[in-house]
C-alpha cells in the first residue's frame, strides 16, 4: 500500500504549499530589503540574500509540483476533470489543484524577483 | 489501493490513504447502496417525520420572530439591512456629487464633504461590501451543502444583531454633523489629532463590526468544513462553497492587522500613547502598512465572494457544468494568497525605497494570472454551453464588461512609476468603481435576480430587471468613465471644490448626471426587489433548472431547508442525480425526523465529508440580542469617556454569552447514538478535532493569533523605522519577572493539557485539581506580565518604546483572564455534570485556547525580557 | 464615415489632454516617459477588453455551436495563463527598469519643501549654497538640469504633486521624503496636495513656473533680495499697519522688522502667479477679501481674520503687500 501512494494527500494543507513557499519568499524579501536599507543605507547584503532565497524558493516550488504533478498522474490516465465522488479523484483534484498553484507560484516568485535586477540602490 | 475498496458500502469508513479506522463510534453502513436508498418510506412514517421536524424548526411568531436565530431569517434581516446601508452610503455619493458637479460649488462645506466621503467610504467597504458577503452565505451557504443550518446559528444572530447596532451607531453619527472627517483610511496625524468623537466612533464601531464580521466567516469556514452533506468530497464542493473557504480564511488574516491597528489608535487617542506620534519615537507609517495589510485584501474580499456567485450562475446558464472547476479553485486559492502581497501598492508614493515597491508591482501584476484564469473559465463555460439569455446573465455579462475595464487600469496603476502619476487622482476612483461595480455590485445584483425564487419562492420581474440594468450600466459608465480623464488632467481625489480654470468642470457635470442615471437604475431595482409580491404564483421549485442542492428545496418554503440530508456523489446533484429530488422529499437520507425534537445538523469529516456525527445546533433566543446590546455598550460607551459604564457593559455581555454557552452549547445528550437513517449510527456529541466547536476555536484563534502577530511587527518595525528605538535612556521591562510570566504561561498549559489528559481517563477530580491549578498560573502569570512593565516604571505617553511594551502585555493580560475564564467555566462543568470523561468539548476547545495562548505568552514575555537587551 | 469620425475626434482628444495640471500635457522627462507609459498601455487595455469582451458578447448572442471541451481548457490556460504573464512580464520589465533614472539624484539645485496646513514652505539651496532663499506657495525650477527635491511635513501627511513635471511623493511628519524633477520645456503649471489633509485639503496648491537655467538663476538673486521698499502713500500706510497689526510675528518679509516664521514668507508675495497656496488669482482685490476673512476661502486655516480693519485699511494693506513684487 505505501508503494502505491507514496504520499499521504488527505489534508488540503498540501495543496496549498506552494503559495505557501511564495509568501514566505516574498515576505523575506521583503523584510530583508527593508532592514538592509533602514540600517545600512545599501543593498549590497541583500541582494545576496534576495538572490539565494529565490533559489531556494523556486527548488522548493519545483518539488512540490513535482509531487503535485506525480499526485495528479496525469500521464497515468489523461483525466483532468475529477468529478467522481472516488478516492482516486479526490486525490488527483488535490494534485492538480496542488499542480497548478505550484505553476502561478513559480511565476509570483520570478516577478517577484525582478526589481532586484533593475533596481540597485535604496533611493 | 483501490478505489472500490474505498468507495464500496462497508461497515466503519476508514481514512483512505493510510486505512485507519476513522471513527470507532460511528456504527452502521456507509456509504448507503443503491437498493437502500431505493426502499420507499412509509407514508405514515414520513407525515409524522414531517410533523416533527416542522415543530423542531418552527420560526417564532409575532414579536417573538425577532428571537429567531435560523439562517433564512437572519440572513433575510442581515442582507436587507446591508442593502439599506448601501442606500444610505449611495445618497451621501449623490450629495458629493452635487457638489461637484460645478466649480466653486458651496452646496456642502468642506467640513460636511469631507464627512460624506469618509462615511461612504467606511460604510460602502464595512457595512455593506463585507456584510453583504456573509449576509447571502449565511443565506444560502447551508442549502448548496444540503444542511438545514449554519453550524452556529445563534453566533450568526449575535453577529446581525452586532452589524445592526455598529452599523446604526457609525451611520448615525452623519445625522449629527458629527462623523470621522479624515477619510475611511484615517491616517494619523491627522485622524490622531483631529479634534471630536469622530475618529472614535469610526474605531469603536467599526471594530465592533469587523468581530462581528470575524465571527461570521468563522462560521462560514466551519460550515464549509463540517457540515458538508455525506459524500461531498472536496472536489465535488459547489464552487461557492471554495470560495467561501477562501474568503473566510482571508478574513480571518486580513482583518485581524485593522484591529490591531485600530487597538493602537484607540489607545492613542484615549491615553495619549504616541505609537503614531513622530515627536515622540512613534511613526505614522506603521498605520499606513497595519491598515493596507487588511486594506488590499479587503479589496479581494469583497470581489471573489461576487465572482462565486458568478460562478455559480454561469453554469446554469449554460446548462452545463463549470469548465475548469479546478482552473477556479487554483484563481480562488491563487488570488487569495497573492492578494496578501499588494499592500504596498496602496504606498507607492510615500517614498519608500523603489526596490520595494518594485516587489509589491511586481506581486499587483502578478495577482492578474489568477483573476484571469477565473475570466477565462467562465468564457469557457459559456462558449462550451448553449446560453439562455435570461436576468441574472445580463447583469453579469455587464459585471465581467465593466471588471476587466477595471482590470486593466489596475494593471496600469500597479506600475508604480504610473501610480505616482495617478495615485490618489480621479484615475484611481474611476478604477476602484470599475472593479468594485463590476467585481461585486453587478454580481451580487445578478445574484439575487437568480436566488431571489430561491429565497422567496417568487420571481422578480424581468421588464423592470431590463431597466434597471440598462440604468445603472450606462449611468455607471456615464459617471465612471470620464473621471479616468478628470484624474489625468490632475485632479485629485477627495477635494470638495476645483477652481473653474483647472478645466474639469464638463468633466464633472457628465459624471454627476451619470450618478444620477445609476440611481434611477438602482431604484427600480430597490422597487422590484421589495415591491409587495403576495399576489405573484409562486415559483416552480427548480426555475433555472440549476444542478445544485440548494434548487431541492420545497414550495412553498419549508424552515427545515432540506427534507433530509443528501448523500452526494456529483458536483450538480440535480443534474446528475435524477432519483435525488425524489428520494430527498421522501426522506430517505439521513436524519429526516426530528425524534427529540431538537435541530439537529449533520457533521462530517473535512476533505471527504464521511458523516461523524449527527449533534444538536442551537435555536431561537432573546440572549444573542441582550448578549449584542451588551458588547455594543462595551464598544460605543467608550467613545463618549464612559469608561466605568463601559466596563460594566463589558461583564454583562461576557455573562450572557456564558448563560448562552451554558444552556445550549455541548449538552450531554439523551442518547449517545442516534438512527440516522440508511442504517447508519451517528453519536450525537462530539469533541476535539471532528467537532464544529473545536474548528470554530481553532479558527477563531488564529485570527486572533494575526492579530497579535501584527503587535509583534508594529515592534519590529519600530526597530527598522526608528533610530532611537529603544531610546537610550528609557528604562526596560523587568527581564527577571518577564522570564517567570512566560514560565508561567508555560505552566499553566502544562496544567491545562493534564487536566485535559486526567478528565479523559477518568480521573476527574484529579483533573479539577489541574484546572485549579492552572487558573491559579494563568493569574500568576499575568501579574508577573503586569510587573514587568510596572515594577520599572514604564511611561507608556512618553514614547512608543514602553508605549508598545505596554500593549503588549496588556493584549496578552487581557487573554489571559479569558483564558483563566474559560478554565472556571470547565471547573464548573465538571462540577455540575456538564462536563464529563466522555463528553469534554469545552475542556477541548479551552486546551486548544491555551495551545495558542502559551504561545503568545511565551513570545510576549521574550519581546518584553529579552528583545530590548539585544538592542540596547 | 470611421475616418472622418477619428479627424473630429483627434483634435477634441488634443484639446481634452491640454492643460497646466494634466499629465497628459507632459513638460517634464519624468512626466514624458510616463505619459508615453500611459498611451501604450492604454493601446493594450483597449485591444484586450475589446478581445475579452467581444469574445463573451459573441458566445452569449451568437450562439456558435459548443465548443469542446479541449478547446475550451486551451482558452483558459492561453488567455489565462500563458498571455498575461508574457504580456506582465514585458511590462514589469519596461517600468521597472524605469524607476531608477526617475528617482535619480538631482544635480545642482535642492528645492526643500515643508508642507504646512494648508500652504508649502519652500527653500532654495543651490548648489554649495550655506543658506537657502526661502519662499512659499510657488516652486521655479530650472529646465534642462534635475534638480533634487526633499520634502517634510509640519503636522499631518501631505503629497507633492506637479503633474506636467512628474509623479507625486508624499510628505510625512517625522521623515524626510525625496524625489527630483526633470523639466524639459519651460511654461507656466499648477500643482496641487494629494494627498488628504484635512478640512482645506482641496485649497491647498501651488503655481509652478519652470524657466530656462539662465532665466531661473537671475529670478532666484531676485528672490534672494530683501523686500522693495513700499511705493506711494498708500503702500506706506499699508507697510506701517502691516507691523502695527503684527501680520509679521507670523510673515517674514525680508528687509524689515517682520520676520516671522509660522506663515509664508511674503518677501516677493506679488511676484508668484496666485495667492492663498494656489486658490486666488495675484491681484489686489483677491488680496483683500483674503486678508479680511481667510476662512471664508480656506475654512480651518490657521491665519485670523483681519474684518475689523476698514476699506481703506484694508486697501492699503493690500497695496503695500501688492508692491512686494
Amino acid at each position: 500500500m505505501t508503494e502505491e501512494t507514496p504520499f499521504r494527500h488527505r489534508s488540503i494543507w498540501h495543496m496549498v504549499l506552494a503559495p505557501v513557499v511564495w509568501s514566505l519568499h516574498f515576505a523575506s524579501v521583503y523584510a530583508i530589503t527593508a532592514i538592509d536599507c533602514a540600517k545600512t543605507g545599501t543593498l549590497d547584503t541583500a541582494q545576496l540574500a534576495i538572490a539565494a532565497l529565490t533559489l531556494i524558493a523556486l527548488v522548493l516550488i519545483a518539488v512540490i509540483t513535482w509531487r503535485s504533478w506525480r499526485q495528479w498522474d496525469y500521464l497515468g490516465d489523461y483525466t483532468y476533470v475529477h468529478d467522481k465522488p472516488t478516492v482516486k479523484h479526490r486525490r488527483e483534484f488535490l494534485g492538480h489543484a496542488g499542480f497548478l498553484l505550484g505553476v502561478v507560484s513559480v511565476i509570483g516568485v520570478i516577478f517577484v524577483a525582478m526589481p532586484a535586477l533593475f533596481i540597485g540602490s535604496c533611493q | 489501493m483501490t478505489d472500490t475498496f474505498s468507495d464500496a458500502p462497508r461497515n466503519a469508513p476508514r481514512d483512505d490513504d493510510s486505512g485507519k479506522v476513522l471513527d470507532e463510534t460511528l456504527q452502521g453502513v456507509y456509504p448507503p447502496s443503491e437498493e437502500m436508498l431505493n426502499r420507499p418510506v412509509d407514508p405514515a412514517l414520513r407525515a409524522r417525520n414531517e410533523q416533527q421536524l416542522r415543530a423542531a424548526w418552527k420560526t417564532p411568531t409575532g414579536w417573538r420572530y425577532w428571537s429567531a436565530v435560523n439562517n433564512s431569517e437572519v440572513g433575510r434581516w442581515y442582507s436587507l439591512t446591508a442593502f439599506f446601508f448601501m442606500l444610505c452610503a449611495g445618497v451621501l455619493a449623490l450629495l458629493m456629487r452635487i457638489q461637484l458637479a460645478v466649480p466653486d460649488n458651496d452646496f456642502l462645506s468642506a467640513d460636511r464633504f469631507n464627512q460624506f466621503f469618509t462615511m461612504h467610504g467606511s460604510a460602502m467597504m464595512f457595512l455593506f461590501a463585507v456584510p453583504m458577503f456573509e449576509a447571502i452565505s449565511i443565506l444560502i451557504l447551508p442549502a448548496f451543502l444540503g444542511a438545514r443550518d449554519m453550524p452556529f446559528p445563534r453566533l450568526s444572530a449575535y453577529g446581525y444583531w452586532s452589524f445592526l447596532i455598529g452599523g446604526c451607531f457609525v451611520l448615525g453619527s452623519i445625522l449629527f454633523n458629527a462623523s470621522p472627517s479624515s477619510g475611511w483610511f484615517m491616517y494619523p496625524p491627522l485622524a490622531t489629532e483631529q479634534e471630536g468623537v469622530g475618529p472614535d466612533i469610526w474605531l469603536l464601531g467599526l471594530s465592533f463590526i469587523e468581530i462581528a464580521s470575524i465571527a461570521a466567516a468563522v462560521e462560514l469556514i466551519v460550515g464549509t468544513i463540517k457540515c458538508r452533506p455525506p459524500g461531498m468530497r472536496i472536489n465535488l464542493m459547489p464552487l461557492y462553497a471554495w470560495y467561501v473557504l477562501v474568503v473566510g480564511a482571508m478574513i480571518l488574516f486580513a482583518f485581524p492587522p485593522l484591529i490591531a491597528g485600530d487597538y493602537l489608535f484607540e489607545l492613542q487617542r484615549s491615553l495619549d500613547w504616541p505609537f503614531f506620534d513622530p515627536d515622540r519615537g512613534g511613526d505614522p507609517m506603521l498605520w499606513q502598512h497595519l491598515f493596507w495589510i487588511f486594506g488590499h485584501p479587503e479589496v479581494y474580499i469583497v470581489f471573489l465572494p461576487s465572482i462565486a456567485v458568478a460562478a455559480m450562475v454561469i453554469p446554469t446558464a449554460a446548462q452545463r457544468p463549470i469548465v475548469g472547476y479546478e482552473w477556479i479553485v487554483l484563481s480562488a486559492v491563487g488570488v487569495g494568497f497573492l492578494s496578501f502581497g499588494l499592500w504596498v501598492h496602496h504606498m507607492f508614493t510615500t517614498g519608500l525605497p523603489s526596490i520595494s515597491l518594485g516587489f509589491f508591482s511586481a506581486a499587483s501584476e502578478a495577482v492578474v494570472i489568477p483573476t484571469g484564469v477565473q475570466i477565462f473559465a467562465f468564457i469557457a463555460t459559456l462558449m462550451a454551453g448553449r446560453v439562455k439569455m435570461s436576468q441574472p446573465v445580463l447583469w453579469i455579462a455587464g459585471a465581467l464588461a465593466i471588471f476587466t475595464a477595471g482590470g486593466l487600469t489596475g494593471v496600469m496603476v500597479a506600475v508604480a512609476p504610473f501610480d505616482w502619476q495617478v495615485h490618489d487622482t480621479y484615475f484611481i476612483v474611476a478604477h476602484l468603481h470599475y472593479t468594485l461595480f463590476g467585481g461585486m455590485v453587478f454580481p451580487i445584483i445578478g445574484g439575487i435576480y437568480y436566488f431571489y425564487p430561491f429565497i422567496t419562492k417568487k420571481k422578480m420581474s424581468d421588464r423592470l430587471s431590463k431597466w434597471a440594468f440598462w440604468l445603472t450600466f450606462s449611468g455607471f459608465n456615464i459617471c465612471f468613465l470620464p473621471m479616468h480623464l478628470t484624474g489625468l488632467r490632475g485632479m485629485p481625489r477627495r477635494v470638495a471644490s476645483y477652481p473653474e480654470a483647472a478645466g474639469w468642470d464638463w468633466l464633472n457635470m457628465i459624471s454627476t448626471v451619470g450618478s444620477f442615471i445609476i440611481a434611477a437604475g438602482i431604484l427600480v431595482f430597490a422597487w422590484d426587489l421589495l415591491r409587495p409580491k403576495s399576489r405573484q404564483p409562486l415559483t416552480e421549485r427548480n426555475p433555472w433548472n440549476a444542478g445544485t442542492l440548494e434548487w431541492s428545496h420545497d414550495v412553498p418554503a419549508e424552515a427545515w431547508g432540506s427534507r433530509s440530508v443528501p448523500y452526494v456523489t456529483s458536483r450538480y446533484p440535480l443534474w446528475e442525480e435524477p432519483k435525488l429530488q425524489e428520494r430527498l422529499d421522501d426522506g430517505r437520507f439521513y436524519i429526516p425526523d426530528a425524534p427529540e425534537g431538537k435541530r439537529e445538523t449533520i457533521v462530517s469529516s473535512a476533505v471527504d465529508a464521511v458523516p461523524q456525527a449527527a449533534v444538536p445546533i442551537t435555536g431561537p433566543t432573546w440572549c444573542t440580542l441582550w448578549a449584542a446590546g451588551f458588547t455594543g455598550g462595551a464598544f460605543i460607551l467608550p467613545v463618549f469617556q464612559m469608561y466605568w459604564a463601559a466596563v460594566v457593559s463589558g461583564v454583562f455581555a461576557i455573562a450572557c454569552v456564558i448563560y448562552w454557552l451554558w444552556t445550549a452549547t455541548a449538552q450531554v445528550p439523551k442518547k449517545p447514538m442516534r438512527d440516522a437513517g440508511l442504517g447508519l449510527k451517528l453519536p450525537t456529541y462530539v469533541s476535539g478535532p471532528n467537532a464544529p466547536g473545536w474548528w470554530g476555536v481553532f479558527i477563531t484563534m488564529l485570527g486572533d493569533s494575526t492579530a497579535f502577530a501584527s503587535l509583534v511587527f508594529g515592534v519590529f518595525f519600530f526597530w527598522t523605522a526608528r533610530p532611537d528605538f529603544p531610546p537610550a535612556d528609557a528604562p526596560l521591562p523587568d527581564a527577571v519577572l518577564a522570564a517567570l510570566s512566560g514560565l508561567g504561561f508555560a505552566l499553566a498549559w502544562g496544567a491545562t493539557v493534564a487536566a485535559r489528559r486526567f478528565n479523559r481517563h477518568g480521573r476527574a477530580g484529579l483533573a479539577r485539581g489541574f484546572i485549579g491549578a492552572a487558573v491559579a498560573l494563568a493569574c500568576g502569570a499575568g501579574a508577573a506580565l503586569a510587573l514587568t512593565v510596572l515594577v520599572p516604571g514604564l511611561e507608556p505617553a512618553s514614547h512608543a518604546f514602553p508605549a508598545v511594551m505596554c500593549a503588549l502585555a496588556v493584549w496578552t493580560g487581557a487573554h489571559t483572564v479569558l483564558g483563566a475564564l474559560m478554565l472556571l467555566y470547565c471547573l464548573a462543568g465538571s462540577w455540575f455534570g456538564k462536563l464529563t470523561p466522555r463528553y469534554d468539548a469545552d475542556l477541548r476547545n479551552t486546551t486548544l485556547y491555551w495551545h495558542f495562548l502559551c504561545l503568545s505568552g511565551v513570545i510576549t514575555a521574550l519581546l518584553l525580557g529579552a528583545f530590548p537587551r539585544l538592542l540596547a | 464615415m470611421k475616418r472622418r469620425a477619428a479627424i473630429c475626434v483627434l483634435p477634441f482628444l488634443l484639446t481634452a489632454c491640454a492643460g497646466e495640471q494634466s499629465v497628459l500635457d507632459p513638460a517634464g522627462r519624468d512626466a514624458q516617459v510616463l505619459s508615453d507609459l500611459f498611451w501604450v498601455m492604454l493601446a493594450g487595455a483597449v485591444v484586450l477588453w475589446l478581445f475579452v469582451n467581444g469574445l463573451i458578447f459573441y458566445v452569449t448572442r451568437i450562439a456558435p455551436r459548443p465548443l469542446g471541451r479541449r478547446a475550451a481548457e486551451a482558452l483558459i490556460i492561453g488567455g489565462g495563463v500563458v498571455f498575461p504573464t508574457i504580456v506582465l512580464g514585458a511590462l514589469l520589465i519596461y517600468a521597472l527598469s524605469e524607476m531608477p533614472n526617475q528617482r535619480a539624484s538631482g544635480e545642482g539645485l535642492e528645492v526643500r519643501v515643508m508642507a504646512h496646513q494648508y500652504w508649502w514652505r519652500v527653500e532654495y539651496w543651490p548648489d554649495g549654497a550655506s543658506e537657502p532663499v526661502i519662499s512659499a506657495n510657488e516652486i521655479r525650477l530650472p529646465t534642462g538640469q534635475r534638480s533634487e527635491i526633499t520634502l517634510n511635513a509640519e503636522r499631518v501627511i501631505h503629497s507633492f504633486w506637479i503633474p506636467a513635471l512628474g509623479g507625486k511623493t508624499d510628505l510625512i511628519p517625522g521623515r524626510q521624503t525625496r524625489m527630483s524633477l526633470e523639466p524639459v520645456r519651460a511654461g507656466q503649471f499648477r500643482g496641487q496636495c494629494a494627498e488628504f489633509c484635512g478640512e482645506s485639503h482641496a485649497y491647498m496648491a501651488f503655481g509652478a513656473v519652470t524657466m530656462p537655467p539662465e532665466e531661473f538663476a537671475a529670478w532666484l538673486e531676485a528672490e534672494a533680495a530683501p523686500a522693495k521698499p513700499p511705493e506711494g502713500n498708500e503702500a506706506t500706510r499699508g507697510a506701517a499697519l502691516f507691523l502695527s497689526e503684527g501680520c509679521g510675528a507670523c510673515h517674514a518679509v525680508r528687509g524689515t522688522a517682520a520676520s516671522g516664521a509660522v506663515g509664508p514668507d511674503l518677501t516677493h508675495l506679488a511676484s508668484r502667479r496666485t495667492l492663498a497656496a494656489g486658490i486666488l488669482p495675484m491681484e489686489k482685490a483677491a488680496l483683500r477679501d483674503w486678508v479680511s476673512d481667510p476662512a471664508r476661502f480656506k475654512p480651518g486655516v490657521e491665519m485670523p481674520g483681519f474684518d475689523h480693519l476698514t476699506d481703506a485699511e484694508l486697501e492699503a494693506l493690500a497695496s503695500y503687500l501688492m508692491g512686494l513684487t
